[in-house]
Formats: C-alpha cells, structure tokens, sequence
C-alpha cells in the first residue's frame, strides 16, 4: 500500500545512536571484527528497511531488480566512514528505466543517514561483458552479496552470468590486477617501510591481503603450489585483524576515510595496544616505536602473502650478454654445489629443498643473487622461510663468518641478497647490530622511511648506477664501478644509523659501538675496521661541508683532504654521502646537490694528485708510528726506523696500516745482504708486488717492463721516495694468462726474473720479445683519446704530468723508458686504471729541478708518438 | 610590503636563516639555484674529463615582509652573508600590491 517513508527525524537518530552504540564498544576494547560485523549489518538493516520502503511508496514489487554489496562492503569489511558498495542489478533495460525514480529516492535518503553510497547499475546482460577501461568494477563484483530484491535475478547472475564471464575475463582480470597491484607499490616506493604509512593503499596494508584474495579467487584451481600451509593462513588472519582494528581506529580518529598512520596517532595506538587482542601481552606498556614494529611486523606478512602470487620481475635489468653469462656460471655452479639451486625463468630456484638445512647452502644462494643480479624466487624465498620457522628441523653451519658476509657485500648487487635477508630476518642473524633499527620509526619531517628501509636504500641506489639513466648519476656510475674494497662500504652503510636505535646521544657514537661488537665477532682485520669506522663516523661530513662551507675556497678542500687522507677513503665517503642523501626520500638528492657533492669530491681527488710531494713525512714527529712500527718489526731500533720513514710522501703513510709499513721496514733492513727486496701477495683475483730498492736511473721503467714481460697487466701503482733515495714502489697487477696462479713453482722465478732485470744482472730486452710474439693485440673495446699535460703550479719541486690513455698491457713500461731515455727522474707515480683508461700522474725532475719548457715540448712529443 | 629575493652563497644559508629567525623572520621560501653574475665559471679537469662550472650553486630566499622590518632584514643579510669575495650574491627589493592566506582570505600584512 503506498504512503511515505519513515521520516529522517525518526530514522537518523536510530541510525546514529547505534553508530555511536558500535564505537562505544570498539573503544571499550571490541574486536575490529566484532566492530566491522555490527557496521556491516546496520548498513544492511537500514538498506533493506529503505529499499523496502521505497518499493513500497512507488507501488513496485522487486522483480526485475536486485541489491547487491560489491567490494568491502560485500565482504563484510565496512569501516566506519568506508563507502557503500551497491550494485543495481536489472532484469532488463525497461527495469532499468522503471526503477530509475526509486533508486533515486533510495540513495538519497541512505546519504541523508550518513551512508556513502557509491553505487552502480547494470542489466544482467551488461555483466557479461568485459569492461577493459574498469578492471576495478569487475574486482568488486567478485565480492557480490545479495542485500535485497530478486533473489532469482541475482541467482541467474551467479550461476548463468558470472560463471562463464568469470572465466572467460579471467586473463584480463590477473593481467589488470596485477598492473593496478604493482602501480598502487610504486605510488608508495615499493616499499611497506614507511615513518606514516597509509594502512590501506600501502604495500603491506589491507588493499594488499584483498589482492591477494582476489588473485587466488580469479585464478582457482588454475595454479599449482598457490595453497597456502597452515602457518601462513594462521599469520595472516592475525595479521589481518591488526590492520582492520588499526583502519576502525583512524577512521574514528580522523571522522573521516583517512587511512593514514601518523605520528600522532602512532603514540595514541601504542597507548591503548591497539591490535593486541585481550590477554597479558595488551597490558604491556609499548613506546610507539616498539607499537610500531608490530605493524611492520603483521604488514610484512600480508605483504609477502600478495607478493607470492605477482610475477616476479628481476628488479636489476640485465643485458643479453649478462643473462648469457650468468646462465653459463650458474650451470657450472649447480654442478660444483651439487644442484641445490638453479636459474629458470630469470630467477634462483632451490632445486634441493633439503640442502637448506646447511645455512651455508643458504647463503651461497645469497651470494650467486648478489654476484649475478638475478633474485631469489619467491617459491625460494618461502622454501628458507619454511626451514626458518620450524627450528624443530636439523640445522648446520648457522656461523656465518666475514669472508661469506664479505663475497655478498663486496658484488655487484649486494642488494640482492639483503633484501630477502631482510625480509626473512636473516639479516638481524647475520649481523645482530641491525636489530637496532629493524622497522624503527625515527620521527623525521625530512625522511620518509624506517631507519633499517633508509639503510638498505642507500645500497640499492648505489648498486643501480651502472644502469640509471637519472642525471644525477652521471658523475657517480664510474666511482661505483671503480671503487675499491665496496665490502667495507656496505657494510658501513649496514651500519652507519644503527646507533639511531640505541639510547645515546649521538647516533654516531651508537653506530661505532656496533661496529666494534661486529667487527670483533667477524675478526675483521685493523685496517679493514679503521675504513669502516672513518665512515661511520665521517658519514655527515662531506654532506655538510658541501652546505655549508664554500667548496670552490681552496682552504675548504684541504681541509677536507686533510681529513679524508686517502683518495681510496674518499671515493667510499662519496658514494656513501650520495647514497644516504638519495635514501631520505625520492627528492633529497636534487641534481644541484649531486652537483655539489661531484666538485667536491673532484676537487679533493684532484688535491690528492697534485699535493703529493708537498707534504712529506718528519718521523721525529710521528712518535706514536714510531712506536708500533717498531714493535710490530719485533722490537726494532726506533733510529732506524726512523731513517727508513723520513722523507716518505704522506700518502705512504696513509694507505699502509703500521703493520705493513713494519713489514716494509723489515724488507728495508735485508737491503745489505740482497738490494733488491720483493714481496708478492695473491689478493682477489690479482696480484700485489712491493719492491723495496736504491733508487737508479729507469728502476720504474725496469720493473714495469719486467710486468709487461711476464705477461703482468698492471692495473694500479705507487712509486715513492724516502730522504735517502730508497725506493718503495707497489704494483697492483693481474695475471693476464694465470701464470703465478696455475704454477706455484714460477713465483719464485718471477722474483728471481724482477731482481736480476733491476740488478742489471739480466737484460729486460728478451723477456719482452718473448711476450711481444706470444700476445695478440686485440682491439680495444672503448676507443681512449690520448690527453698528456702538465702542472708546473703545484707543486715546488716537481712538474707533474697528467697522461690519459687506453691501456694496454706494457703501456707503464713504454712511458716509463721514455721517461728514463729524456732524463726525467719519477719521484712520484701514481697508476690507475678505470676500465680501459689509464691514468698516471708522474712527479717529475730533471737534475733535481722542474722540467723545463724545451724538454716538456720534447716529452709531449715523444709520448704522443709512443702512446697512439 | 616588500619582496626581498635574496641570492646567496650556499655555505652562508644556515647563517643567515639563523639571523633571520633572531629578527624574527622564519616565513621564506628557499630555492636550490645555479647561476652567475661577475663570478663566472670556471674550468675543472678530472681524470681527464673536463667539465665547465658556467653555473654556480647558489641559494635563492625569498620573502614578502612588511615595510617596517625590510631594512633590518636586509642589513641583516648582508652581515651574514658577505665573505667580502665576488660570488656573495645580491638582494632584490620589489614592492608587493596585497597578500592573500588561501586559508582563511585575510589580506594584506596579516596574511604574511
């Protein structure tokens, strides 16, 4: 019988008081599903009640249409101030027209309730066809609910419609899914780490644990392996409940859908436990920060459930050739480590699950990621995790020493294996100091993620130089390539904010204590912990001189210099300044401050190079060297050590620990009995040669020619003076044909070969000759200009010659001779390659004076000549 | 009201934000810049790479004040901004119609 409906004045205030009746409750300590569950059916009951009223006043029956709840409000999961998900199903398109005024009468007065209605109609007819341009109606349809209306119309929608159409959309539903799924993570830099995250929308949030649902829904029973074990449907419920208590809780917060996790309200749900169902473990006092980790906690889980089901991607784009060359590596590898893993469709799978119990089967799956650049599956990921979580199961070798720690820092792609460490916790095992940090919450208006996300980015962004097409890159690809011992920058990078979750004062401090509980426990060696603790102490200081001093003064950069020591260091400091400021958010690093940063470090690097006979060492006023080196050369008189140190560069002081230069001093003191003094070291994958001597005319030229004729590509050197004329010079070289490495025996005639060519007791002329018929010139790859110049301002003594050129193997050798032949007396040399360049710059005299006009135009010549 | 655009050396921001704030101006705008006047660039040469500093970091504040206080922020600036050398910048007075808060409308001085 027609009439009116139940007038606003009677209904808002039911309505009303039963929402304020439901958060009452939510805020004595309900459950967010007991919560969502009473929303649910309010909205239920009150759009049954109106929609049996409006069919009512309009004199209608419901054939012909049907209430359906899409989306969360089809699911049961309606958050205070969410939208009401409604779908107008109609019979027909003359339905559609008839109930058009009732609809309308409908929604409006849900609205004046204080319902958001975001509503939809269609014909059954219309839901049979793919919307492509609306993947998201399709996604919200799977979680159709009938509220009202033509339960036949809605059965044939189910069971005639949706069923074949289901089916049949079922590629583009996963393709769109997906794709919507991987731009919502890149909205949020891919990442669940954020200091306010959105507990929705971000990855890790609610949206995540749906898109995971939906994924396995729409595929069905299409895909093997997709079941998840008991565990994981176990943690992700918990999970689930946490973040659904948090999202009622912003949204009363807020009065509005605001899913955001501020700071403020951070404290005040650490306050109230929020999340923590009844029990002891809610009347624990949390700090916000320690709230926090578990939320990182439970949106890691929900995270990693969705990411199952995304098609992996390699997140480092390699080349053909790379691809190539690492399937070539990777099947000698299965063969070498008894196939417990191997690569297919671009990525690490284990192949025996069981050899996961040795950890050290783990983390050499850890090291291929980090070496190659291809990732751990995530069916890999799942298997470690398994072994993790059942520590029932037998586990060996859980001992990780430096040397494995350091093949994973020290790769290309170090990244590669910490990030699934640290998703797996394994990080915290390996190196305990991070748990200091893990998903800490650092209030910080300029940062934008946790401390442990910053840390870990900071290494991501140096390890995609190579490939960054980003301008700000552009000066610092070429240092990430070249630099030397990368091990010791990561791990100070790993480290460098620890202290921030620590009780001090000063973070730095922190981070240093760290340092020392794991260099200890790793044995690092003296140097190696020095190199990193400078960083971690100094990981501000070229940031802040580029700011706030004026970095084009001179007087800046020596100071910097001066503080820095080595160019080795600096390159390190650099590329973790560059790192760390990138790290803060997607805009810390502007490209006017990646400018700065570069003319500071070239301007420091060019001081290194051009200062180095300026300032040399006084041993009478290195007491405390004095000291060590003496001790350490078994108690050796301080007077001679002294005579050994004087005059020396300073440099000579800085890239050599006490104990080496102890060893040097050592090698100086048999220069009597035998007066050449040689030491060879095999370093990774190269060599290193010390020559101790007197100095004499060609000696440089001599040994690199000595290099050259054993086959030796000398790849970095040093060629320093004392006050006395003794000459210590260090070649960096690799062994082009494995000569020193395949035969042991040929170490020895190698030494015996240097010290007689440099004796003059053997000529230099036939082991060339030799080498020149065995080697084949091959083309260069990078074709390097020839650039040859002089500095005569820097320094008093000495002119100094810059030479660029392609490196080749005897290059040193054919400089140096040509050098020797015009007279010219090195007094210092200091070799570098980067790729195929070679860089040298030699400190040169001519009868103890600079060079004059005549002879530089003379030189110029002849090594133009010599070097095209 | 005045706008007072102040072009600095990066190295004297912290300085002159601090002096600033003792006058009691914290509102300003502050913008990364490149660019020259007398100083010019000059030529830089790294492992054999050369490159050209035309272009000089500097730091660019900007901020509407009322009349009264314009010249002690400008004496303030210049105290804290000059080295002596060229390349210490240069300030920017301008005179300003009317000032809006989006916020609430109100105009004139009382929305600076």
């Amino acid at each position: 019988m027609p009439g009116s409906l139940t007038p606003l004045s009677v209904l808002g205030p039911q309505t009303e008081d039963e929402r304020n009746r439901i958060r009452q409750h939510f805020e004595a300590g309900a459950s967010a599903r007991e919560t969502l569950d009473a929303l649910c059916n309010l909205a239920d009951r009150t759009a049954q009640q109106i929609f049996a009223e409006v069919l009512r006043v309009h004199g209608a029956a419901a054939q012909g249409l049907s209430l359906v709840a899409l989306g969360g409000y089809g699911r049961r999961l309606l958050f205070p101030y969410s939208d009401l998900d409604i779908l107008f199903l109609f019979g027909s398109e003359k339905a559609e027209t008839e109930f058009r005024p009732l609809i309308a009468d409908f929604s409006r007065t849900l609205w004046d309730l204080g319902f958001r209605v975001s509503s939809a109609g269609r014909t059954l007819d219309e839901c049979k066809r793919i919307e492509e341009d609306n993947a998201e109606f399709h996604l919200a349809l799977l979680d159709r609910r009938l509220l009202a209306g033509d339960e036949e119309l809605f059965d044939r929608l189910v069971k005639k419609v949706m069923a074949g159409s289901e089916k049949q959309a079922r590629p583009f539903l996963l393709a769109e899914l997906t794709k919507l799924t991987k731009e919502r993570h890149a909205r949020y830099g891919n990442t669940i780490y954020h200091l306010e995250p959105n507990v929705k929308d971000a990855p890790g949030g609610l949206r995540d644990f749906q898109a995971a649902a939906w994924l396995r829904q729409i595929a069905g029973d299409q895909r093997d392996g997709w079941k998840n074990s008991a565990t994981e449907e176990e943690l992700s419920a918990t999970a689930v409940d946490f973040l659904c208590a948090i999202r009622c809780f912003l949204h009363y917060s807020n009065a509005r859908n605001d899913n955001t996790l501020t700071y403020e309200l951070q404290s005040a749900a650490a306050e109230r436990s929020l999340g923590i169902p009844k029990g002891p473990a809610r009347d624990l006092r949390r700090s916000p920060e320690e709230w926090m980790r578990l939320y990182f906690r439970q949106a890691r889980v929900l995270n990693r459930l969705l990411l199952r089901y995304i098609e992996q991607k390699p997140a480092v784009q390699l080349s053909l050739r790379a691809r190539l060359l690492n399937a070539a590596r990777g099947a000698r590898g299965d063969m070498r480590k008894g196939r417990s893993f191997a690569v297919r469709d671009g990525m690490l799978e284990v192949v025996d699950e069981q050899a996961l119990s040795d950890r050290t089967v783990t983390f050499a799956l850890f090291a291929e990621a980090a070496r190659t650049g291809i990732p751990l599956s995530r069916e890999a990921e799942r298997a470690i995790f398994y072994i993790l979580k059942h520590p029932e199961l037998p586990q060996k070798n859980t001992e990780v020493n430096w040397t494995t720690l350091r093949e994973i820092l020290g790769a290309d792609y170090p990244s590669m294996a910490l990030r699934p460490m640290q998703r797996l916790s394994m990080l915290m095992e390996v190196l305990p100091e991070f748990r200091a940090i893990d998903s800490l919450v650092v209030r910080d208006f300029y940062h934008r993620y946790t401390v442990d996300e910053h840390s870990l980015r900071t290494i991501e962004h140096l390890q995609e130089l190579p490939d960054s097409c980003d301008e700000r890159a552009t000066h610092f690809r070429q240092l990430w390539k070249t630099v030397e011992r990368r091990d010791l920058l990561i791990l100070a990078l790993l480290l460098h904010d620890v202290g921030k979750g620590m009780a001090v004062e000063n973070h730095v401090t922190g981070s240093l204590g760290a340092l020392e509980t794991a260099a200890a426990r790793f044995r690092l060696s003296e140097y190696d912990a020095a190199e990193v603790h400078f960083l971690i102490e100094h990981h501000l200081d070229m940031s802040a001189t580029m700011q706030r001093r004026d970095i084009f003064d001179p007087g800046t950069v020596s100071a910097f210099a001066d503080a820095v020591a080595t160019q080795e260091r600096l390159q390190r400091l650099c590329l973790m300044t560059y790192g760390d400021i990138h790290a803060v958010n997607p805009e810390a690093l502007t490209p006017w401050k990646a400018e700065m940063l570069w003319q500071l470090f070239a301007a420091t690097s060019n001081y290194f190079s051009r200062t180095l006979d300026r300032d040399r060492l006084h041993a009478s006023d290195e007491l405390s060297l004095l000291e060590q080196v003496s001790s350490q050369a078994g108690g050796a008189n301080k007077t001679e050590v002294e005579r050994f140190l004087e005059g020396f560069p300073r440099r000579y002081r800085a890239v050599h620990t006490p104990a080496e230069i102890a060893a040097h001093f050592q090698l100086y003191q048999k220069l009597g009995a035998e007066p050449v003094q040689t030491e060879l070291k095999a370093r990774h994958h190269s060599f290193s040669l010390t020559i101790l001597t007197a100095d004499r005319p060609a000696l440089f030229a001599t040994i690199s020619g000595v290099l050259a004729g054993w086959g030796m590509n000398i790849v970095k050197a040093d060629a320093f003076a004392n006050a006395a004329g003794v000459v210590l010079d260090t070649f960096h070289f690799v062994d082009l044909h494995h000569t020193l490495e395949l035969n042991p025996t040929e170490i020895e005639r190698f030494r015996k070969s240097l010290a007689d060519v440099a004796m003059g007791k053997a000529p230099l002329d036939p082991l060339l000759k030799a080498r020149e018929i065995a080697s084949k010139a091959k083309p260069p790859k990078v074709a390097v200009e020839t650039q040859i110049g002089y500095d005569d301002a820097s320094s008093v003594h000495s002119t100094l010659l810059e030479i660029m050129a392609q490196d080749r193997p005897g290059l040193l050798y054919d400089v140096g001779s040509a050098l020797a032949r015009l007279g010219c007396n090195i007094d210092v040399a200091l070799i570098d390659t980067e790729g195929q360049k070679a860089i040298d710059v030699f400190y040169l005299t001519e009868r103890g004076k600079k060079l004059s006009q005549q002879k530089q135009e003379l030189l110029q010549e002849v090594l133009q000549s010599t070097l095209s | 009201m005045m706008k007072l655009e102040a072009i600095i050396q990066p190295s004297r921001f912290e300085s002159v934000k601090d002096a600033l704030r003792e006058i009691g101006i914290e509102g300003m705008t502050v913008t990364e810049v490149r660019g020259h006047g007398r100083q010019k660039g000059h030529t830089e040469v790294y492992r054999g790479r050369e490159y050209t500093v035309d272009l000089l970091p500097k730091i660019k504040l900007e901020m509407v004040l009322p009349d009264p206080l314009i010249q002690r922020a400008v004496d303030t600036i210049l105290k804290t901004a000059k080295t002596g050398k060229i390349g210490d910048g240069k300030i920017f007075l301008s005179r300003v119609e009317e000032a809006i808060r989006i916020r609430n409308e109100e105009r004139g001085e009382n929305a600076l």
